[in-house]
């Protein structure tokens, strides 16, 4: 059996006194959509760092296609496939909606500095491709990011089409495998439903492997094949939502608050 | 519409010359080649034929100079030190006010050996001088914050370091406008001239001033930030200017009385290097202020001890450094390069150790 | 009433500061208009003015825009004014009653000519009652300035800086007249130097007309650019009428030295030298976003380098002789090297050093900027570089025999260089480097997570930085024909970065127009070669404090800089902008991300 895509593997990460992450393990396979819930502080945010190289694990590691990413800088691990959303939004304010899609195919393509200078016809033909990439990682969102809004600059957005133009950008790293931290909070119930279409359409439109952090249970219940529970950094439960739902631990873990929520 | 598969595979990063680790390649042979200096330095000069060999008396006097005038650096570095702690910003016209003070009491200083006062009363006109110095330097730092810093306190970083290092250049150039660009020949109360023998070491008396005056200065401000009101709203500034503006405290004031308490100890600072060096210039603030950033830095930017420490170390490297390390590669006149030690130190401590000797290692670095 | 005291404090203060540093008893000669505008005046009379103005300037009180009726404004105005002249004029019966020598053993600008001047013998309290009252009446011009309505004040507004512009060129402009064999003694008197009477009146008429002419036009213009910019297109506009005045300008430039005469073009050869220098460290500090203090370094090596290897000889007491290194290779041949050095040197020094945050990296490369200069002079560099006596018989450049040392020819050479770094730059600002660059400046983490390699890219920067500044070192070196150690001072970084900052950090015309400004004018007018840094460290505050984005910003800087500013308008603007979505959006978006 091949090994997941993902796998986190007893992974610890700590903050002076604080473990944030306490031997958290868990696999995400190959075109799953797999969501991570948990209360706030619970650590959720940090696994994701830890994953995209922002900061090593104390102890454990993390493995992509078996292979081991721990060490690697942040610009590498996208480079291999992984690309993420942040849970604030931060976009490159002051480029446009484009260019920010186009920063995301900057992996992708080669163009160096004696190109950028000549200006040959196969960099020109690059900076094509770049745009058209970018152009169609924008139309994913359909009429939202499209036409001219493109080349406004990126804080002129609202704060949904922010949220899209951030998973825009990251979409244009042509990952195998996308990392969306709390990509609907903030947004109104008919926003966080067409997101929610938007997340499992990267599954099956574009071949996309998702982990997700949310909290909005219609969400995660509406995409994940499996989701992962946490809370102080540590696995509380793992399966199915109805399984993960009905947890005694997990449900202690929200205080009861969200009982009727997970029914 | 499906992705364009042209992600690489993870393999790639194991192969492939851009994947070394340049970076630490090159860290690791500067920090070898830096050790080999500084050793192989040291054990040439001290394993010179006895004829050219510094006698321990040198040694001895090199230390002490060393020390003294670390001391003045480290009243300088807690200026820099407190300012970052309040405003993350370097103060990059501190070197400036250092020099703002020593200047003005010059006037004063020459008025009074005129008229001999300076050597009839010493006491008292010491202590005047040092009120002057003092308000001079306090002055132009408060001038610095009120009319440069103040309004970008929640500007891109950039921003104020520019400011601050265009502050420098003008006050440096109306100092120079005012009173023009002659150094001047500040001078020593008889009472001040020569040395005295304490347990078997030769000090000269302003040296023995400098010290005991820098010492007191910082155990007094030991004190006030650790068991004054002020000083603690200085701290919580310091930790958390949010927080610490929701509690009450007003921050504008904590943030002038910081620059007022750099600017006390830059005063007392610049009296001492007039004495001890007899003469002020208008580009006197510029080397000890970048001497004195790095001892903040390397003690720990943000750290009272930290600064105090790093002043002294910095002081020592300056005195004993060229001669020491070399001297016995045979570079001529070594002591034109003291200098360079300096910012050599600097670049180390940043690269290597950023938190500084007292901080935690590893510093934030975005 | 209360802000109009301030202010004129403030101004009182500005006075008396430049009279202490010498700004208004140096220049009681100088005439700008006729005799009897002098520099000195000018001070004297537009310091109060400016009070006025700025004193009546709208404020916001409680959520409303207070403006002062005109009269009103006349009286803050005045108020203003008279506060400033009896503030300074207090500052002269002062030195009087204690006694003008006295004062000037400290203050040494102080002296009997300034005193002489501001009293014109009459008693001191006299003077300041005059001085009192002329500043009253300036203020009030200055805020009745403010309160005349836009099709006055605009073409006045023109008239006054145009002509005291022209004023202030009296070294250039009449000697371009003179080389062109225009008449010119109506315009600029020989016995005064400045501008004469007619002169005056007749630029200012046609830089009013030239002022009413475009407001007429002015106004469809300016309306379409600012809708183009809200909808953040950047391209430049090419119509026939910016084709024609590329043209012309490209003509100017082009000619200016056998127009202008051997002096200017000196001046002119060091702007260009000074304009490639910020350039390079345009690419460091504007499109990076690195705050380099060191660039001398870089300057300093360049020409070093140069010099040695185009065979230059070590400055003795006795003549010169051989450097430990020595090579006698062609200039042309010797700049691809110096390049490869610089880039290299940049490389190896941006490695350890890049990744600190920017005010250590700040600190770090003045230091390394100073390192370099007491390297320089060091007795134990000597037998390589010279020491404090340097080196000599730099190469001319020569292409056959047409040598480069005379400026008019050298300043062809810079300017070459100088049109391969705009070209250069423009081409690396609109590239997939430049995109990099912008993303590592504006957000480095998150560029980084974006699959952009920041230490790659900040190691470019400096690199590519790093060589055009090496470049302008070597032709530095060329033009002066020999190196001392004095000419490369970490004031030389200082300065650049005045010029870029000036000029609008990350804007290509901008840094021309910085050097233009900050070297050019100071060459020009040598008698204010002392104060230049004086000017410098108050122009830079200025601007950090006002316009951090220079007088020729780069569009996207300005937004960069401004962003608390904006932030406020956007929720108007997403509501509004965003069809489809509800306006209960919740506005919760951070500008900085």
């Amino acid at each position: 059996m091949s090994p997941a895509l993902l796998e986190v593997d007893g992974v610890t990460k700590r903050f002076g006194g604080l473990s944030a992450l306490n031997d958290l393990s868990f696999e995400v396979g190959e075109g799953e959509i797999v969501s991570v819930i948990g209360p706030n502080g619970a650590g959720k945010s940090t696994v994701f760092n830890v994953i995209t190289g922002l900061y090593p694990p104390d102890e454990g590691d993390v493995r992509l296609r078996g292979q081991s990413i721990v060490g690697l800088s942040p610009n590498r691990i996208t480079r291999a496939g992984i690309a993420r959303t942040f849970q604030t939004v931060h976009l490159f304010p002051n480029m446009t909606v484009l260019e920010n899609a186009m920063v995301g195919q900057h992996s992708r393509s080669k163009a160096g500095v004696f190109g950028a200078i000549l200006r040959t016809p196969a960099v020109r033909r690059e900076e094509e491709a770049i745009r058209e990439r970018a152009r169609e990682c924008l139309d994913f969102f359909g009429s939202r990011l499209a036409g001219y809004r493109q080349d406004q600059p990126a804080f002129a957005l609202s704060y949904a089409n922010r949220r899209r133009l951030e998973m825009a950008r990251a979409l244009a790293t042509d990952p195998t495998m996308m990392l969306l931290d709390e990509p609907t909070a903030g947004m109104n119930p008919s926003e966080t439903l067409e997101l929610r279409d938007h997340i499992v359409r990267m599954r099956d439109e574009l071949g996309l492997t998702v982990l997700v952090i949310e909290h909005d249970m219609r969400v995660v219940k509406g995409v994940s094949d499996r989701v992962v529970a946490c809370d102080y950094g540590r696995k509380l439960a793992e399966g199915t939502y109805d399984h993960v739902a009905n947890d005694e631990q997990v449900i202690e873990a929200y205080l009861g608050r969200r009982h009727e929520e997970l029914g | 519409m499906s992705s364009s598969g042209s992600a690489q595979p993870v393999d790639a990063r194991l192969s492939g010359f851009a994947t070394l680790p340049w970076r630490r390649i090159i860290l690791v042979v500067l920090g070898a080649t830096i050790a080999f200096v500084v050793i192989a330095g040291a054990y040439k000069t001290l394993t010179l034929p006895g004829d050219e060999r510094f006698s321990g008396d040198f040694w001895v006097d090199q230390i002490v100079n060393g020390l003294g005038q670390g001391a003045i650096l480290a009243l300088i570095a807690l200026g820099y030190t407190l300012v970052y702690g309040i405003l993350r910003m370097i103060n990059f016209a501190h070197g400036e006010v250092f020099m703002a003070g020593a200047f003005i009491s010059f006037f004063f200083a020459d008025a009074y050996v005129k008229s001999g006062f300076l050597n009839s009363n010493t006491y008292l006109a010491l202590t005047i001088l040092l009120i002057v110095s003092i308000a001079g330097s306090t002055l132009v730092a408060v001038l610095l914050e009120r009319i440069a810093y103040r309004r970008l306190r929640n500007a891109p970083r950039l921003v104020p370091l520019i400011t601050a290092i265009g502050a420098s250049l003008f006050i440096q150039s109306a100092f120079r406008g005012f009173f023009g660009p002659q150094p001047r020949g500040y001078p020593l109360p008889t009472l001040l001239e020569g040395s005295v023998v304490l347990a078997g070491i030769s000090v000269a008396k302003v040296q023995l001033l400098v010290f005991i005056t820098a010492i007191v200065a910082m155990v007094a401000l030991q004190l006030f930030v650790n068991r004054s009101r002020t000083g603690r709203s200085m701290r919580a500034v310091a930790a958390d200017s949010e927080i610490a503006s929701l509690m009450g405290i007003n921050v504008d004031r904590v943030v002038v009385i910081t620059f007022i308490v750099g600017g006390i100890l830059a005063g007392i600072a610049g009296l001492l290097f007039a004495l001890a060096f007899t003469q002020v210039v208008f580009t006197m603030g510029f080397r000890p202020g970048i001497a004195a950033f790095t001892a903040a830095v390397l003690g720990g930017i943000g750290s009272i001890g930290g600064a105090a420490l790093g002043g002294f170390v910095i002081g020592l490297l300056q005195a004993v450094g060229p001669s020491l390390f070399l001297k016995g590669f045979g570079v001529p006149s070594e002591n034109s390069l003291r200098d360079v030690f300096v910012f050599l130190v600097l670049i180390l401590v940043l690269v290597f150790r950023p938190g500084g000797l007292l901080g935690t290692g590893d510093a934030e670095k975005v | 009433m209360q802000p109009g005291v301030r202010v004129g404090v403030i101004a009182g203060v500005v006075t008396i500061f430049l009279a202490a540093v010498g700004l208004i008893g140096n220049f009681t000669e100088l005439n700008i208009i006729g005799e009897e505008v002098t520099f000195a005046q000018l001070m004297l009379v537009m310091i109060p003015l400016v009070a006025g103005f700025v004193a009546t300037a709208p404020k916001v009180e409680a959520g409303e825009l207070v403006t002062f009726t005109p009269q009103r404004a006349a009286m803050v105005g005045a108020v203003s004014g008279a506060v400033a002249g009896a503030v300074f004029g207090a500052f002269v019966v002062f030195v009087d009653a204690f006694g003008v020598e006295r004062v000037r053993s400290v203050f040494l600008n102080v002296s009997p000519v300034l005193m002489d001047y501001l009293t014109s013998g009459r008693p001191a309290l006299t003077a300041a009652a005059i001085l009192t009252v002329i500043s009253a009446i300036a203020g009030a011009a200055g805020a009745t300035y403010r309160a005349l309505p836009d099709a006055v004040r605009r073409p006045l507004g023109s008239a006054i800086w145009v002509t005291l512009l022209f004023g202030f060129l009296q070294r250039i402009v009449p000697i371009a007249l003179d080389q062109l064999e225009v008449e010119r003694d109506w315009l600029y008197s020989k016995i005064t130097g400045g501008l004469t009477w007619v002169g005056a009146i007749v630029i200012a008429l046609v830089a009013a007309g030239i002022s009413v002419l475009k407001q007429q036009k002015g106004g469809a213009i300016r309306g379409a650019i600012v809708a183009r910019r809200d909808r953040g297109a950047e391209g430049p506009r090419i119509t026939p009428l910016s084709i024609v005045l590329m043209l012309v300008g490209l003509a100017l430039v082009l000619i200016a030295p056998q127009v202008l005469g051997s002096v200017i073009s000196d001046v002119l050869g060091t702007v260009m030298v000074f304009a490639l220098l910020g350039l390079g460290l345009n690419i460091v500090v504007g499109y990076a976003g690195l705050l380099d203090l060191g660039y001398v370094f870089f300057f300093t090596l360049g020409a070093y380098s140069l010099a040695l290897l185009t065979g230059a000889t070590l400055n003795t007491f006795i003549g010169s002789s051989e450097p430990v290194i020595s090579l006698n290779l062609n200039f042309y041949v010797a700049v691809p090297i110096v390049v490869v050095i610089a880039a290299v040197a940049g490389v190896l020094i941006g490695a350890p050093v890049l990744r600190l945050r920017g005010d250590y990296l700040a600190l770090v490369t003045l230091g390394l900027g100073e390192m370099i200069v007491v390297l320089v002079t060091s007795p134990w560099l000597v037998p390589l570089v010279g020491g404090p006596q340097g080196m000599r018989d730099i190469t001319s450049a020569a292409i056959g025999d047409f040598g480069f040392r005379d400026p008019r020819h050298f300043y062809y050479l810079a300017l070459a260089f100088v049109a391969l770094a705009l070209f250069v730059s423009s081409r690396l600002a609109s590239s997939r480097v430049g995109r990099a660059w912008t993303a590592l400046r504006e957000d480095e983490q998150v560029a980084d997570a974006m699959g952009v390699s920041t230490t790659s890219y900040k190691l470019l920067a400096f690199a590519i930085g790093g060589a055009i500044g090496s470049v302008g070192g070597a032709l530095f070196a060329v033009k002066i024909g020999s190196l001392t150690p004095a000419s490369f001072q970490v004031l030389v970084s200082i300065q650049v970065l005045g010029i870029v900052i000036l000029g609008g950090i990350g804007s290509l015309p901008g840094v021309i127009t910085g050097s233009l400004v900050l070297v050019g004018l100071p060459g020009l007018l040598r008698e204010f070669e002392e104060y230049r840094l004086l000017a410098y460290g108050a122009a830079v505050v200025a601007v950090m404090l006002l316009r951090p984005e220079g007088l020729v910003p780069n569009v996207r800087r300005s937004r960069e800089l401004h962003e608390d500013e904006l932030d406020q308008d956007r929720w108007v603007r997403d509501v509004v902008l965003d069809e489809g979505v509800a306006p209960t959006a919740s506005p919760q978006g951070e500008g900085t991300g």
